[in-house]
């Protein structure tokens, strides 16, 4: 009954995983650019939802739209006014561009918020569902089915929209858009600015599960990294591959080894499935190669 | 209608074009010839955009165009069928015709235009569901040519027609394009092979080591004898 309950936690945790890589993992396959700031911009979105819910008392749920939103903007400028700048020349560049803004937005939310940590706790935060001896508490619940209708939805707009075209376009080949008429670096911003979203909207749920402080954002960063390396570049369904099994594994290693194993099982999975199947468990790649 | 004037371009820092004079009138097919690494290339990219000037000036319909960003040039009528065909790779024939019509906003032009290109192509037709990369080398240029097609261009810009074709293959996109001609499409083809090249244009330019080194009516290049030469570089 045991291995149920963290087979369930596992899934549970792997959906929100799914909906916290996304986002870096569509900025990597459309740009070819690793934006070290995704788990800095998950930890805002955390930040904004817990400023509106102790502000006004706003569930944390329905604060989504607003840290969507915030993290939408943020992303657009950045890559309007700074990357689409460098973005022609080398990866280098890009990568010290966005570890920059990952030290930047580190240093802003320890100066506004402290380095402790923090965490929002809903009025129904204690209720959930029993079956048998198997919990499942509504928040966990909750977070489950907004990561993967937030996933869905960005899966519809790249999949059935003329913008979700463009956006493919470019990744396949940026000069073709071009010719075509795709305003590419317009593109490039809005790729940004919706990756960045991702990561927002990803932050307001894991907000309502788990305390956070401005330090974690590495190691939100680090496990996109290994969900995008498992599942695949720029793929949804890959996003929620790599999420489930990085979930599933990290609940597991929980119970089955000490608790100074846990964080150590990202790594030991970017190593194996880097040595064994280095496209991913897919193997498919939608977007743009590496 | 297209007129390029003391134009000089290249890949920063390194220039290939110099001084390049080159107009095209309405209506006319115009063959741009010249042996590899001549610049034939460099000088569609910047036509259309893709590379920005070191010097000189576009005019295209009495406007100065060569400081516009490359997405603008399909609104004005100007296509670019690219060197190595650059379809969308992971896209079918379909979604590759219609990310050609990208700049069109009216679904019934959008629709006629593809019927049309489908007209042109019956192939096409056939694999409209396929991923481009199962298509065969002339299916792929059919569908690069389609696609630029699918925002209904004034002037088609054709580089690297024949590269890699069956001869067969390569007469039948001449007489596609004979017939695109008689629709009012102006054109400007780069292609091998001389001959070819100026049996079906009305004149021709001739580039070598990045400055146009002769031009003239088509027939009158065909006979002259240094032409082969020039084109072949010796
Ligand atoms: N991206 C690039 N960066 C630097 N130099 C380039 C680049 N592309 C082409 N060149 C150089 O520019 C010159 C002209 O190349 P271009 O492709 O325009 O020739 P071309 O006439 O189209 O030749 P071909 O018949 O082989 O297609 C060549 O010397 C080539 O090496
Ligand atoms: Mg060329």
């Amino acid at each position: 009954m045991l291995y149920w309950q963290v087979l369930i936690n596992g899934v549970l945790l792997g959906g929100l995983y799914a909906c916290a890589a996304i986002g870096f993992s569509v900025i990597w396959g459309v740009m070819n650019l690793i934006n070290l700031a995704h788990g800095s911009m998950i930890i805002l979105g955390a930040y904004i939802t817990y400023v509106i819910n102790s502000a006004t008392g706003l569930d944390p749920f329905l604060t989504i739209p607003i840290s969507g939103a915030a993290l939408f903007l943020l992303g657009f400028m950045v890559q309007k006014y700074l990357i689409n700048h460098v973005i022609e020349g080398s990866v280098f560049m890009t990568l010290i561009l966005t570890f920059g803004l990952d030290l930047l937005l580190v240093n802003m939310t320890l100066l506004l918020f402290t380095a402790d940590f923090r965490s929002i706790t809903p009025s129904y935060a204690g209720l959930g569902w029993e079956i048998g001896t198997i919990r499942v508490p509504y928040t966990r619940l909750g977070v489950f089915f907004f990561a993967l209708a937030l996933t869905l939805i960005l899966s519809l707009l790249m999949n059935r929209t003329k913008l979700g075209n463009a956006i493919k376009a470019t990744s396949f080949d940026k000069d073709a858009a071009g010719l075509v008429g795709v305003n590419v670096f317009q593109v490039y911003a809005i790729t940004f600015g919706l990756g960045a979203a991702m990561a927002g909207m990803a932050g307001s749920l894991i907000s309502v599960l788990h305390s956070f402080s401005p330090v974690l954002g590495g190691t939100f960063t680090m496990k996109a990294f290994v969900i995008v390396v498992l599942g695949g570049l720029g793929s949804v369904p890959g996003a929620i591959v790599g999420g489930l099994i990085l979930g599933i594994t990290e609940n597991f290693a929980s119970v089955l080894l000490e608790a100074g194993y846990k964080d150590a099982i990202s790594f030991i999975l970017l190593v194996a499935i880097l040595v064994l199947r280095p496209r991913g468990i897919l193997g498919k790649q939608f977007f743009a190669e590496v | 209608m297209l007129a390029v004037h003391h134009l000089g371009s290249g890949y920063k820092p390194l220039q290939i074009l110099w001084d390049i004079e080159l107009s095209v009138q309405e209506g006319e097919w115009l063959a741009l010839l010249g042996p590899n690494g001549a610049g034939k290339s460099t000088l569609l990219k910047t036509i259309v955009g893709l590379l920005k000037p070191f010097q000189g000036e576009i005019w295209y319909l009495g406007k100065e165009i060569s400081a516009l960003p490359v997405h603008e040039m399909v609104r004005l009528g100007i296509a670019l069928v690219p060197e190595g065909r650059r379809l969308f790779a992971g896209m079918t024939v379909r979604e590759n015709l219609m990310m050609g019509a990208f700049s069109q906003n009216d679904n019934g032009k959008i629709t006629a235009q593809l019927q049309r290109v489908f007209d042109l192509f019956p192939v096409l037709k056939e694999r409209e569901k396929q991923v481009v990369g199962t298509l065969s080398g002339g299916e792929r240029q059919m569908c690069a040519i389609g696609r630029a097609l699918m925002s209904r261009p004034k002037l088609l810009l054709v580089d690297e027609l024949s590269l890699g074709l069956a001869p067969v293959v390569v007469d039948g996109l001449l007489e596609t394009l004979v017939a695109i001609k008689q629709e009012g499409v102006t054109l400007l083809v780069v292609e091998q092979d001389v001959n070819t090249a100026l049996a079906y244009a009305d004149r021709g330019y001739v580039l070598r080591e990045g400055r146009i080194v002769k031009s003239g009516e088509a027939k009158q290049l065909l006979e002259d004898p240094s032409i082969q030469k020039d084109y072949l570089g010796y």
